[in-house]
């Protein structure tokens, strides 16, 4: 049996290797893939913590729905990042910028 | 057996018993689905079919919700997902409101009409987006609050980069996606903490006994986590990036959109996360909301008016103003009392209407004049009087000057603040009234940028022809009349306001 902190700390770690990768990589899709970590750890903790709400298992229906809408959240982010391809010839978040103050 | 098959008699009549409540919503559901199949089959014969389906939509919406009248719900609908109230109607009211006003200005937008793919999938799009505001205003359950938030997020990065003519277009939609993915992300694993330290999705009284029942460093961090989320559709201070930049780059009738609409449903969400807390938490605070609210609508306000000082592209300039006026709403938020709901209601709807006609007429210049920076507006006054003297008066409400609804607006919200500096002498509320106050007077020097370039300096073509005025302009006249009016008859609004 393996005790419930083990989960948050897992979870609490994918969600830090997640904002690192959105902070700090060069490409917009690994930036997605940072996002998606995130997203996962609270679908971790969502499936771990409806052990005690057993009667209406919300957690568990939140996490189905999370992964729908983070698929959605990519499918979109995904054809956003093919028509600044066309422009930029780079998905450098850092390159860019020309929007700015 | 029984426990695996609940009473499912009573399932059906509970959420049957739900769906007359929900008629507004329906309506767009049903809007929505017909212009999808309009878009497909009859959008080549007849072009504006499905802008006439996604207007009458919403105003059937609308009549729904003004039809509703009193008829509310007494307990919450679907096993406690939604709430329906007089807080809702308004504020579903006002999104329907300003996504017609978004379709005149989609209407009168050239780059729009002459786009290759057609315009049916964006008013599709805008319903869906209304949609989910709409349950952004009436969700009780954190479930609801990400699925309506996601589904007003997903719908607004493909409403900016729905053209993406340009680079400038593309980059804004990528910013936005890139950073609302990253925020939303930051809220659900918020949402899955508080989920965690409470065991429940309810936002009620045993979601804040349990979040008191954890160490306050956790409970913290949750609550900050979902504020962050919320934040972003808010574009307050710590999470404000995004709005100049996408402000500047989306299509106008988009920018002036997402200004108004999701950002008035961001209220709508926050005021239902406190109002969870103040409620059900009365007498004991673990996480004084109140000082958090304080500090950042101070820290907006000061860096929404000043960053605007220096901007010169007019969009973008508009953006930090709304970031400003962000700000100056979150202070109608920290007494949330009988005063406080009126003026922040009021603000909103005021609010809405001058950001709406400021972009008008910004969209009708840009078409017009290629003109999209204070200098370039130079001389341009003779050229559109009409349009311009629209602009003054818009630009006066927008910085608080009598007589305009924009003055009302801010006059019930300094009062509202100043009760409770009155109730309390406490610091924060007098250091929100100065900066409220000062922030005001800044905010003029960069709003009368534009009739000072327009009118009184001379640009690099003398033209003189005044060109015709069209019904964009008309449009914004009619608003520029209610401000007016609501800046003489302020109970023309506070008649029909709750509270």
């Amino acid at each position: 049996m393996i005790p419930l902190e083990h989960y948050l700390l897992i979870s609490a770690a994918l969600f830090c290797i997640g904002l690192y990768a959105v902070f700090t990589r060069r490409n917009a899709i690994q930036v997605l893939i940072g996002i998606e970590f995130m997203i996962n750890a609270a679908v971790i903790n969502f499936v771990a913590f409806s052990k005690y709400d057993k009667a209406k298992l919300g957690g568990q229906v939140f996490a189905l729905f999370a992964i729908v809408l983070a698929a959605a959240g990519v499918a979109v982010a995904l054809a956003i990042i093919l028509n600044v391809y066309k422009y930029y010839k780079t998905i450098d978040p850092g390159k860019i910028d020309e929007l700015r103050d | 057996m029984d426990q695996q098959f609940p009473d499912i008699t009573g399932t059906f009549s509970a959420v049957t018993g739900g769906i007359r409540y929900l008629m507004p919503e329906i309506a767009l559901v049903a809007a929505f689905l017909l212009g999808v199949i309009i878009d497909l089959f009859f959008s080549r014969r007849f072009r504006h079919a499905v802008l006439i389906c996604a207007a009458a939509g919403l105003g059937a919406a609308a009549w729904l919700t003004l039809a509703a009248g009193d008829d509310l719900p007494a307990d919450p609908l679907f096993y406690g997902m939604i709430f329906s109230s007089v807080f809702s109607n308004v504020f579903k009211l006002v999104f329907y409101g300003v996504a017609l006003l978004f379709l005149v200005l989609c209407f009168f937008n050239r780059q729009l009409q002459q786009h290759a793919k057609g315009t049916g999938d964006l008013y599709n799009i805008l319903l869906v987006v209304v949609l989910g505001m709409s349950f952004m205003s009436m969700s009780i359950n954190l479930l609801m609050v990400y699925l309506s938030v996601e589904m007003v997020s997903v719908g607004s990065y493909l409403m900016v980069g729905y053209i993406s003519g340009n680079s400038r277009q593309a980059e804004a939609s990528i910013k936005y996606a890139l950073f609302g993915g990253a925020c939303s992300a930051i809220m659900l694993y918020g949402i899955s903490l508080i989920y965690a330290f409470t065991g429940t999705l309810d936002l009620g009284e045993i979601m804040v006994r349990g979040l008191e029942n954890v160490p306050s460093l956790s409970s913290a961090t949750a609550i900050t986590l979902v504020l962050a989320g919320i934040g972003f559709k808010l574009s307050f201070v710590p999470v404000h990036f995004w709005s100049p930049d996408v402000y500047e780059g989306a299509p106008t009738p988009v920018t002036a959109f997402l200004s108004t609409g999701p950002k008035i449903a961001g209220f709508a969400l926050l005021l239902i996360f406190l109002m969870t807390f103040f409620v059900a938490a009365e007498g004991h605070r673990f996480f004084d909301f109140k000082n958090t609210i304080s500090v950042i609508a101070i820290m907006t306000m000061v860096v929404g008016n000043f960053s605007a000082v220096w901007q010169d592209n007019i969009k973008r300039m508009l953006a930090y103003s709304s970031i400003g006026h962000t700000g100056f709403i979150l202070m109608g938020f920290v007494s949330l009392d009988h005063g406080g709901f009126r003026a922040m209601f009021f603000y909103v709807i005021v609010y809405a209407l001058m950001n709406m006609a400021a972009f008008m007429l910004a969209d009708y210049v840009e078409q017009r004049a290629n003109a999209v920076t204070a200098t370039g507006y130079a001389g341009l006054g003779k050229r559109f009087p009409l349009a311009f003297t629209i602009f003054v008066v818009v630009l006066i409400s927008l910085t608080g000057i009598p007589p305009t609804g924009g003055f009302i607006g801010k006059l019930l919200i300094f009062s509202s603040v100043w009760g409770q500096y009155r109730a309390t002498h406490a610091l924060l509320p007098l250091a929100m009234l100065i900066t409220g106050a000062v922030t005001t007077v800044i905010s003029l020097f960069y709003y009368l940028k534009i009739p000072l370039n327009a009118w009184l300096r001379s640009g690099d073509t003398a033209v003189t022809i005044t060109t015709k005025n069209g019904l964009l302009v008309y449009t914004a006249f009619a608003i520029m009349l209610i401000l007016l009016a609501v800046g003489i008859f302020p109970q023309l609004i506070t008649a029909y306001l709750p509270g």
